[in-house]
């Protein structure tokens, strides 16, 4: 028999995205192998991550700060207040910033409409949005950032039925062939959306 | 082993660990499958974000032998991406339903081949922003009707006499039935005899649109209808029903 501590690091370990009852059972056993400062350092960063990272406040984004600051991306003077990207998640946002191109804020919706799944605006952090709105530094343009995907689109949309008429300018990533990419790949929706947004030379 | 090529409509993906998508296919000939999608969304090459919901293509799928019911995606050719009806939220919500709605009225592996043709002219016909607001109770009606659960607008359900001014509508008997049979339907509600006549008329091939009000009408009975026999409402009617269909 297995002793019971095992078995609930397994059951924990399962319910972890993408990780079935094996793939459990076999990180557990290599936890078990590994010298003993490996496990109490996993363990020590779980709590951390629980205990310090919270959402900020304004962005949404994540922030280990003290308790009532704002994240580095929104209490850093040199970005631009007049400009906030809206991007579905962390990831998306992390990305953005890799380019060094964009110097304004963020907005962090955490997910996007998905009405097969049954998630709609309520369940996205569109209401903050619009609160941040109302707030005093002027927000001038709202650059969507959401995935060029179905879901993606209609999150865009519906952000700029919302935003247009309070007369902001909303703006989407231009969408297109990728760098490096190879036109007879493309498929043919990119391809179309390349061309309708092509541009002088 | 089993390969195979069938013309499929993406229904719905859900993404599955960093790279792949696990993807439920409506095909023409097998109908509803649900097929693995290795690195389809990192491969640019062998999937070229066909593997989204709405698109019409040609699949080549691996059946991975008895008792495994999900098959392999091998390759795909879009033949259509229906990408148009994505600048328009209603027409995204419409879109999405009806996929919602052919989802849950098939079943793996029985093929409906008039509602696989009807789901397809029908996503050409959003695209082509050629579908007025009425058509998507056309085409939820066929949807029923092709698999079997067409409701009864004429005559009475009970008595097959005319439905009358006072007719009451009744998921539990199948559609309407008339007063005299009304206190055999504790749970029938009463439906305006002008929406009752509106849906008899689509379903026998009447092409007027209808009214704003009536459609409305018309609309929520069709949901009750469909939420009484998939036992739950459908997830994208709340979504079509807050973005407006016009
Ligand atoms: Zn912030
Ligand atoms: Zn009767």
């Amino acid at each position: 028999m297995t002793p019971d501590a095992i078995n609930r690091l397994v059951a924990q370990l399962a319910k972890l995205p993408g990780i079935g009852e094996k793939t459990a059972q076999r990180l557990a056993f290599y936890v078990l192998r590994s010298p003993p400062e490996y496990a109490r350092g996993l363990a020590a960063a779980l709590t951390e991550v629980v205990d310090k990272v919270k959402l900020c406040n304004q962005c949404f984004s994540l922030h280990d700060g003290p308790e009532g600051t704002v994240c580095s991306f929104c209490s850093d003077s040199r970005r631009d207040d007049r400009l906030v990207c809206v991007v579905e998640g962390i990831a998306d946002e992390l990305a953005i910033e890799r380019t060094r191109e964009f110097k304004g804020r963020y907005h962090v919706l955490h997910g996007v409409l998905s009405p097969l799944e049954g998630v709609g605006p309520d369940q996205l952090r569109i209401k903050e949005l619009l609160v941040r709105l109302q707030g005093e530094s002027p927000i001038e343009e709202i650059i969507v950032a959401t995935n060029p995907d179905v879901e993606g689109e209609a999150t865009a949309l519906y952000l700029t039925r919302l935003l247009k008429p309070i007369g902001l300018k909303v703006s989407r990533l231009a969408q297109g062939i990728p760098m490096g990419g190879d036109l007879e790949f493309a498929d043919q929706a990119t391809l179309a959306r390349a061309l309708a947004a092509r541009r002088d030379l | 082993m089993d390969r195979f090529v069938d013309e499929a409509l993406v229904l719905s993906t859900v993404d599955y660990g960093d790279a792949d998508r696990i993807v439920t296919f409506f095909t023409r000939d097998h109908g509803r499958l649900t097929a693995f999608a290795a690195g389809a969304r990192k491969s640019k090459r062998r999937f070229a974000g066909a593997l989204e919901a709405g698109t019409w293509l040609k699949a080549s799928l691996v059946s991975r032998g008895a008792g495994q019911e999900t098959c392999r995606v091998d390759k795909v050719d879009v033949v259509k991406s229906f990408h148009r009806l994505r600048d328009d939220l209603p027409l995204i919500a419409r879109a999405l339903y009806c996929l919602e709605l052919c989802r849950e009225l098939t079943r793996d592996g029985q093929p409906h081949v008039e509602l696989f043709e009807a789901l397809k002219d029908y996503l050409a016909l959003l695209d082509e922003r050629k579908a007025g607001p009425t058509s998507l109770l056309k085409f939820e009606l066929d949807a029923l009707q092709y698999t079997g659960f067409m409701p009864r607008f004429s005559p009475c359900a009970l008595c097959h006499g005319p439905t009358g001014p006072q007719p009451r509508f009744d998921a539990q008997h199948g559609g309407v039935v008339c007063f005299a049979c009304s206190p055999r339907v504790p749970h029938g509600v009463f439906v305006p005899p002008a929406v009752v006549e509106a849906l008899a008329g689509l379903q026998a091939g009447a092409r007027v649109p209808l009214a704003p009000e009536l459609r409305a009408r018309a609309r929520e009975l069709l949901n009750v209808f469909i939420a009484h026999h998939l036992g739950r409402q459908l997830k994208s009617v709340a979504f079509m029903e807050q973005v407006g269909l016009d």
